[in-house]
Parts: C-alpha cells; structure tokens; sequence
C-alpha cells in the first residue's frame, strides 16, 4: 500500500507540470497564426489608431513570453479574455455549454457500457460460437464506421422513418416535462457518439474475460462445485472489470473532447460547435480558452483512471 | 562471441528470404488481410483511374438532373445539383487517399526520427523529447487536429499537417519502445564495438528490426487518417466545394437526408471499406511480421 501510495503522490505531482506544458502549446498554437487577430476583429477598414488601441488591450504589443505569463495568470483567475465576435467572456461560454457536451458524453458512456457488458460477455462465454463471430463483426464494424456517418443513418431510420426519436431538443428554450423528453433527444446523438467506445469496450471486456476464464482459481471454483452463474458473476466478472473501468474513465475524457461532429449534426449547443464556429471565424480566445479546459479535462479522466487502477488492482507492485 | 559467430552473412540472407517467404504466405493464408488487400488495390485503382472510370465529370452541374434517385444511369444517383454521386466517390478517393498517405508519410518522417534519438541516446534528449510527445497526446486527437486546422485556417494541406502531428507522438512513443528493446541486443553491441558510426547503427541495426511495429502501426494511422480526413472535411474544414470529397460529400447528404437518402449510401460504404480492408491488411501484418520469427528461425535450424 505504501509504495502505491508514493506512486499516486508521484502522479500528482506531474499534473501541475503537465498542465503548464499543454498551456504553452495552446498558447504556442494560437501565437504562429499567420495573420493578426487584431486585423480580423476589426475588418479590414480600419486606422492604425484603433489597431494599436487594441493591441494594447490585448497586450499584443509585449514580447510573447510576457504575454503568456499574462494570459496564465488571467487565466488562472477564470478569466479566459473575451470572444472576438460575440464579446461574450469565454468563462462564462464554457460555463454554458461545457455541462451540455459532459451530458452528452455521460450519456453517450452509458449506452456504450450498457451495449459492451452483455455483449462482450457473451462473446467471451460464448467463444467461437455464431453469437460471439456477430459480436466480433459487429465490433469490427462500429470501429470502421465514422460516427457523423452512424449518426445521420440513425436519424434516417429512427427520427425520419419510425419517429422513435426527436432531432432536436437539447438546449430549447421549453423544458422537458418527462424524464424520457429529457433523455429522449440524446439517445441517438449518444448512441452516433460513443459507437467507437462501445466496440473498444465491448473487445475488451471478451479478452480481459477470456484471460480472467482461463485462470487456475476458475477451474477451482468450478471443480469445487461453485455454480456456473456464481462462478461468471463473482469470479470472472469482479476482475474482468478492472480494465474496462479504467479504459471506460479514459475513454469518457475522450468523448468530451470529439463531440464537435455529432453536435454539428444534432445542432447541440455545446462545447464542439462552438469551437467549430470559434475555428471558422478564427476567434482566438474562444479556441485558446475551449482548448485549455477541454485538454485539462482528458488529463483529469487520465488521472482519474490511474488512481481507480492503482488501488482497485491488488497486484499492481510500483 | 560465440553466438556473433554463428550468424553468417549467408545465414543473415537466407534468414531474410525464408522470413519474407514465410510472411508472406501467413499473409495469403490470412483471407481477410487479403481480401482487405484485394478491396483496397481496387480502391486505389478506382482513384488513379478516376478521369477513365468515373462515368460523368464530378463537378458537372446538370440541375434538369438533380436529387434523382440511382437508376442505371446514375448508380449511385445524382445530388442538389445534379452531379453524378458515383463519380464524386470515386473523385473522392484521389484525396481521402492521397491526404491520408501524407499523413502517414509526415507522421513517420518525423515521429521515427523522434523515437530512435530519444530510445537511442536515452537521458536527457529522452526525457526532454518524451515529455513534449505526451503533452501533445493530452490533447483528443481529433480536438488538436481542429484547433490545429483553425489556426493555420480550413485548407486540405492544412488538414494533412494538423493529422500529420497529431500522429507523430504515437510514432515517436512507439519507436522509442521498440529502440528501447533492441538498443542492447549482441548485434547492435557487436556493431557498436566495431566501430560503426551511431547513424549506421541506428538505421541499419536497430531500424531494420523495428520495421514491424512501425509497419503495423502505419496501417492504423492510415485508417484513421482516412476517418479524420472525413470528419475534418464533414466539418468543413479540409476539401472545398466543388471538389468532391467523401467527407464533403456527406456533409451535402446531410442537408438532404430525408429526401434524398441515397446520397448517404456511396461515401459511407466507401470509407467504411477502405477502413476496414486496411484494418485487415495490418492485423495480417502483424501475424506475418512476428517479431518472434527469428528466434523461431533460429530453433527451427
């Protein structure tokens, strides 16, 4: 336990400096842009007064390493400077649409795990059966696919031809009345969403069971006359579940950050499409400020995954 | 210095040929590696041949034709403005193709390069050059790939280096380990004690057995990089109408999905086949480049 906990203080201990390091490349990244930002807000027709009164604003006119101490620390203060076209501060945007991307991805998790356990179990039990060869190809698919294309043939077929589903529906100004009109518009951008995930899952749940299966203290549980049932569920299962928990938190900081073409399509006010917007109209604070918390984001559902994995496997030695 | 001894140069020639006889015919034996080779060669085929094969010119507006559904004249259909939906496909797969090798091709000279020096001379070039390759892979791909495009501003080159460097730290990371297994092998220590300079040594020692991973690993950055490319231009940021592009293609589908499906059938399958077949061809590959095949070699001698 001792050395697990030194290894957790060690990880710790990296954040901070990873952080800074993906902060100078989100910084780097926005500063080689050719072009002046200035130049952009404000047109084309404008006197080189008003350019150089905005520069100042901005403090583009101090050396760069200047000006990213001065965006950290503003930024470390939640300030994120204020977007180019809407002059809505960028905290406040994010404030805004962060929570409707992390809804969309917990909901897109939750399909892809509730589809990925009896799947990937039943592949495992059921190895080298037809059943497990329609998992497999079905896994295989779903990694092949991109999911903007899965995306608008569920909305043919379960919006435009059955009518299961609404389109749209998040972020409209009438709330929801039920928990289904709740949950209802995110079913297919969840399930469009997470169809990567819930193949990864769904492989690798079937080998960590295969593994966990072919272990000795199985074939004892089983020559001890433990049932079949007893033996899958509080064996098998109980550790073949260790790596999907850490892949199922790492994968979810994923999800967060590749939202932006399943809300393009679902029209989704969330974080992806206004980057998207941010990106086309070149709205540097936007993109610096969505980048950053979307980047802190994945390094906290690492982090996450590290220490759920650290103490939840016994025999991890450091 | 004994087991130095036992490989001869006729044996290191002879072990090369039965190691590319072998390989290959696992390769054959697996059938979805080949048939995932068989689609893909035609997939290039289509590509290069476009101008001959594709039926109609891809940018040709004919608006007395549009939105019709596929008949015999039009496979696959026509779109808004009445353009032949089979020959865009195959238009398509000149720059899906031609975008996702550079991709490939800028991910490899660069992250290769990156992993041999930080594997090789470990310390502090390692440290220094690994820290920054896993700061850039804190960041979902497909996020710095947009922020990347939005910086440099939406442009089909731009697509190819922002995928480009998202993929060099994967290459970087993976050649590092690989250096890393290999860097006191006898014969790469044998080399060394010859005399031969660290450029030889790396890339004619320690490059030559690390080829398989980086051979395996640069069909999965294929795939992706076709996958990526879509999306980057689904969103409107790679290829620009009119040239055709499955990506861009899908994003017009979009707009008439509900009266005019079809449009989505073409460029989906397409990518989906491309994916998959190259999916296939890597994981025969990397049965049929086992690294453990020397050893295997060597017992069987």
């Amino acid at each position: 336990m001792k050395d697990r906990l030194a290894y957790l203080v060690r990880r710790l201990i990296q954040v901070p400096f990873v952080l800074i390091v993906v902060s100078i490349i989100i910084f780097a990244l926005v500063h080689v842009t050719p072009g002046d930002p200035i130049q952009i807000m404000l047109g084309l027709e404008t006197s080189p007064d008003a350019v150089a009164a905005l520069r100042k604003q901005y403090s583009l006119d101090r050396p760069l390493p200047e000006q990213y101490i001065i965006w950290l620390t503003k930024a470390v203060q939640g300030d994120l400077g204020q977007s180019i076209r809407s002059h809505q501060p960028v905290t406040q945007m994010i404030a805004e649409r962060f929570p409707v991307s992390l809804k969309l991805a917990a909901v897109s998790m939750f399909f892809a795990l509730l589809l990925a356990l009896p799947t990937g179990i039943l592949s495992a039990t059921r190895r080298n059966t037809w059943l497990d060869y329609l998992c497999t190809g079905i896994s295989i698919g779903g990694l092949s696919i991109p999911n903007f294309t899965l995306a608008m043939l569920l909305i043919f077929v379960f919006a435009f031809k059955l009518h299961w589903f609404p389109i749209t529906g998040i972020g409209s100004a009438i709330g929801p009345k039920t928990l289904w009109g709740a949950l209802a518009p995110y079913s297919l951008p969840a399930l469009a969403l997470g169809v990567q995930q819930t193949a990864i899952l769904t492989r690798l749940l079937r080998s960590s069971m295969l593994d966990v299966l072919s272990q000795d203290y199985i074939r004892t549980a089983h020559a001890k006359g433990v049932s079949n049932w007893s033996v899958m569920v509080s064996h098998a299962l109980k550790n073949a579940l260790i790596p999907l928990v850490t892949v199922t938190a790492i994968q979810f900081g994923y999800l967060v950050g590749i939202t932006i073409t399943i809300e393009f399509i679902f029209a989704i006010p969330g974080m992806g499409l206004a980057l998207l917007d941010a990106v086309i109209n070149r709205d540097l604070p936007v993109i610096q400020g969505f980048t950053l918390i979307m980047a802190i984001f994945f390094i906290l559902a690492n982090l996450l995954a590290d220490i759920v994995y650290t103490l939840v496997d016994p025999r991890i030695k450091y | 210095m004994n087991r130095v001894e036992e490989i001869s140069p006729e044996d290191f020639r002879r072990y090369h040929q039965s190691v590319f006889r072998s390989a290959t015919k696992q390769f054959v034996r697996n059938r979805a590696a080949f048939a995932g080779l068989g689609f893909l060669v035609i997939v290039v085929i289509c590509s290069i041949l476009a101008p001959i094969l594709a039926p109609y010119n891809p940018t040709a507006i004919n608006l007395k034709e549009k939105l019709k559904p596929p008949t015999s004249t039009h496979l696959l259909g026509t779109d808004y403005f009445g353009r032949d939906v089979l020959s865009r496909v195959i238009y398509g797969g000149r720059v899906s193709l031609l975008v996702s090798l550079t991709v490939v091709g800028i991910a490899v000279m660069v992250g290769v390069p990156i992993g041999l020096t930080s594997g090789y001379f470990s310390g502090r070039i390692d440290n220094l050059l690994m820290r920054l390759m896993d700061s850039f892979l804190t960041f979902p791909p497909l996020l710095l790939a947009v922020v990347i495009v939005g910086v440099l501003g939406p442009d089909i080159q731009n697509v190819m280096l922002a995928i480009g460097i998202v993929n060099i730290p994967i290459f970087a990371r993976l050649v590092r380990g690989s250096t890393l297994s290999v860097r006191e092998e006898v014969y790469v220590r044998s080399a060394r004690a010859l005399g031969a300079s660290t450029l030889r040594i790396v890339t004619s020692h320690i490059l030559r057995n690390i080829m398989a991973p980086i051979v395996v690993q640069m069909t999965v950055t294929f795939a992706g990089a076709i996958i990526a490319e879509a999306s980057l231009s689904f969103l409107g940021l790679g290829a620009q109408p009119p040239h055709p592009s499955w990506g861009r293609d899908l994003n017009e589908a979009r707009r008439y999905l509900e009266d005019a499906p079809w449009l989505l059938m073409g460029p989906t399958a397409v990518i989906m086949i491309s994916v998959l077949s190259i999916n296939f061809i890597g994981d025969g590959l990397r049965d049929a480049l086992d690294p453990k095949a020397w050893r295997t070699w060597k017992k069987l001698k």
